[in-house]
């Protein structure tokens, strides 16, 4: 998008002010905005994105289909696992296999938990967005404890690779029952004290309420995905609309929040973490005994299927046509990031120049995911 | 002497010409000198001990790597023991580290950025993909590794590289920072 | 394997291509139910703007999920693909329509439908810089993400190899 007009500038007939924002800043991801300024308000802003484009679509046409799962997981690294799910879904339809109950279990058990290390970690860059350097290590650190736990299950930190077609690569190890229902037992009691010193902070509530306002008709319009349109309302989560894997039949709730400005978006990540936590520990108690992974060819039958998934920013959708070979034909991928660059310049019209690290961060967009 | 006469004189036989002349030289075997001393002798150790404790990184995250830069920032590997700090402009900063990928676009901008750095300046490429265009080398986008428009000091491998091995590569530049003259590097 | 109660109904999905069938006749050029939630339909070039337009105010499909393109070299033909979906009803949040059109490898031209869908805008751009084709109507049809990252032709085509050395 390169203009979104909003408002005339102001009466005195005074010009505009161009400054572009980036790509060397101190968030996440290089991703430049060219910012139209009228004194301190903006009335206009175009993202500028492609500096972390490393063309995977044509990439993902020139590996095979198992030598496509690491390439695929690059995007959002911190969030690996359910772009992984989203694309062997994909796969498995085409070629007509379902993976065995156990294995479903298991990929729901580490997609919830990088939604939960990508929300920690979206939670301490905007502590150093916001100047607050408690906020950039305490969620940090408690990370670190999903993170062994993801370790633990897949043997690797964050790209894991875990999802294979028919499957899983790796069984529940001993011991991960009783280490996941404590874990996340401490993280939601940390919840609380994040709350004490950040969300009831009155530096941050009066930085973040009323700031980045998206009303729930702009964000529908739109397009807007994930937490971002949660708090502004609308309560679309795939894993609900379009139950996939063990998510029939487990029991949570969507977070939304009505109020649509910063702190609404925020505070629907953070309820998310906590709904995480709860489906973290039924998933280890409930989960069936069986096979973790099947047989599957490696080879990509004739045909189309479009799988979608509701990854940490957003619905993540695959769409993937084979031609009986053992590499896609073609696969497209849209990420939630992706979807929501549209709402970057509605979220920053109107407001001041320092709202904007505030209302930036807060949408979640992650340039690496939407470039790919 | 006479106006004309004044006038005919050669250049490097005016004698105040010949005294400035004399002193740049003066001062330019002064400063090798000092240069010289200062490489030398126990300062070099404490001018290297000082640039060894602060190395200060440019706030750079070019692609997923900068995850795990993220998380060897934290709580638990915490990369301020060693003194790296993102703290200020990039002005002010003497370490870059090239975190994943770089594309065409972001490429032009990284040497923009290293020119502005204070001298001395080092590069660390962390992650496969600085190294030698790692999972992407086929891609039509990017520079197949760091190392075509920069000069490398250290290369962390890994894809991305656990945060220990991240501060693995931080003491190997710091090793050769310590073993390294005061002046030889820009 | 399933046991013949098992598989589910598709009613949903016939009903929506039997509506499109029956307004629009000719210009459907093909129409299958892939699976459940799955329609998937072809239409004439053509009348692209008309079918989205009673898609998304007859039959409810007020959201786009995506849109891309695919080429199809030996048959000299490529393809713009747009899957939607329903927001405002919670029961068929499910179904994904894909809408395809065909349009010629020497001329790729079609009409955007950004006046329709206004999500699609950056998907549109994408595809125009991916693949060549044009998007008539679209607002700012530019280069999204190859602006100084690759000068050549457009990189998605099967035609064009990236040297690897």
């Amino acid at each position: 998008m390169t203009s979104v007009v909003s408002s005339e500038p102001s009466e005195s007939g005074s010009q505009t002010l161009t400054i572009s924002v980036g790509p060397q800043h101190s968030g996440s991801g290089h991703m430049r905005l060219i910012i139209e300024m009228d004194g301190d308000i903006i009335i206009r802003a175009s993202p500028d994105p492609g500096y972390v484009h490393r063309g995977t679509e044509k990439i993902y046409e020139l590996r095979n289909i198992i030598k496509n799962i690491p390439v695929i997981e690059r995007p959002a690294i911190i969030d690996a696992s359910n772009l992984n799910h989203a694309y062997i879904r994909a796969v498995e339809e085409l070629q007509g296999i379902e993976a065995p109950p156990r294995a479903q279990y298991l990929r729901c058990l580490l997609n919830e938990m990088n939604r939960i290390t990508s929300h920690l970690y979206w939670l301490s860059i905007f502590g150093v967005f916001l100047g607050h350097t408690t906020m950039f290590m305490w969620p940090l650190g408690d990370r670190e404890l999903i993170v062994d736990l993801q370790e633990k299950l897949t043997g690797a930190r964050i790209t894991h690779s875990y999802i294979v077609p028919g499957g899983v690569r790796r069984d529940l190890p001993q011991g991960m029952k009783e280490e996941a229902i404590k874990r996340t037992q401490y993280l939601e009691k940390r919840l609380e004290e994040y709350d004490k010193i950040f969300f009831e902070n009155p530096i941050f509530t009066a930085r973040a309420k009323g700031v980045g306002k998206l009303s729930r008709d702009e964000a529908v319009k739109l397009g807007a995905v994930g937490p971002a349109l949660r708090g502004s309302g609308v309560d679309y989560d795939v894993r609900k609309d379009e139950p996939y894997a063990a998510y029939p039949e487990l029991d949570f709730n969507v977070c939304t929040r009505q109020e649509g400005d910063s702190y609404a978006r925020s505070m629907a990540r953070i309820d998310e973490i906590r709904e995480s936590c709860k489906l973290i520990r039924q998933i280890v108690q409930k989960i069936p005994s069986g096979p973790f992974r099947r047989k599957a060819p490696i080879v990509v039958p004739r045909g189309e299927s479009y799988s979608r998934v509701e990854s940490a920013r957003g619905e993540c959708s695959v769409y993937l046509i084979g031609d009986g070979g053992d590499k896609p034909y073609r696969l497209r991928f849209i990420t939630g990031s992706y979807r929501n660059m549209a709402i970057i310049a509605p979220v920053l019209i109107g407001g001041h120049m320092a709202d904007m690290p505030t209302a930036w961060w807060s949408i979640d967009y992650w340039p690496v995911e939407a470039d790919r | 002497m006479s106006a004309s006469q004044k006038a005919r004189q050669q250049p490097d036989e005016d004698p105040i010409a010949m005294l400035a002349d004399g002193i740049n030289v003066w001062i330019g075997k002064l400063g090798d000198i000092v240069h010289t001393i200062v490489d030398r002798t126990p300062i070099r150790h404490v001018i290297n001990w000082g640039r060894i404790y602060s190395l200060w990184p440019v706030n750079i995250t070019t692609a997923c790597c900068s995850a795990e830069f993220g998380a060897a920032s934290g709580a638990r590997h915490d990369l301020e023991r060693f003194g790296v700090l993102p703290l200020g402009s990039l002005r002010q900063s003497d370490l870059m580290v090239v975190e994943g990928t770089v594309t065409n676009k972001m490429a032009k901008r990284l040497k923009m950025i290293y020119d502005q750095m204070a001298v001395p300046r080092y590069v660390i490429a962390m992650g496969d993909c600085s190294i030698s265009g790692g999972l992407f080398h086929d891609s039509y986008s990017i520079v197949n590794g760091v190392h075509e428009f920069l000069p490398v000091d250290v290369y962390v491998p890994g894809c991305p590289p656990r945060p220990e091995a991240l501060e693995q590569g931080i003491i190997m530049l710091q090793e050769k920072i310590r073993s390294s003259k005061v002046y030889e590097h820009t | 394997m399933t046991t013949p109660t098992n598989i589910p109904s598709l009613e949903r999905e016939d009903h929506i291509l039997d509506q499109l069938k029956e307004k629009f006749g000719d210009a459907i050029k093909e129409s299958r139910v892939s699976r459940r939630s799955r329609p998937e339909v072809t239409v004439a070039m053509e009348k692209m703007l008309e079918v989205s337009r009673f898609l998304r105010d007859e039959l409810g499909f007020d959201r786009a999920n995506g849109a891309g393109g695919a080429d199809y070299l030996r048959d000299q033909k490529m393809e713009v693909i747009y899957h939607v979906s329903n927001l405002a009803r919670k029961e068929t949040r499910d179904i994904i329509l894909s809408v395809k059109e065909i349009i010629p490898r020497s001329s790729p031209k079609v009409n955007s439908l950004v006046s329709i869908w206004p999500s699609v805008e950056n998907f549109e751009r994408e595809t125009y810089e991916m693949y060549g084709i044009t998007f008539d109507g679209h607002p700012h049809l530019e280069k999204l993400f190859l602006i100084d990252n690759w000068d050549g032709p457009p990189p998605l085509r099967k035609d064009v190899r990236i040297p690897t050395d």
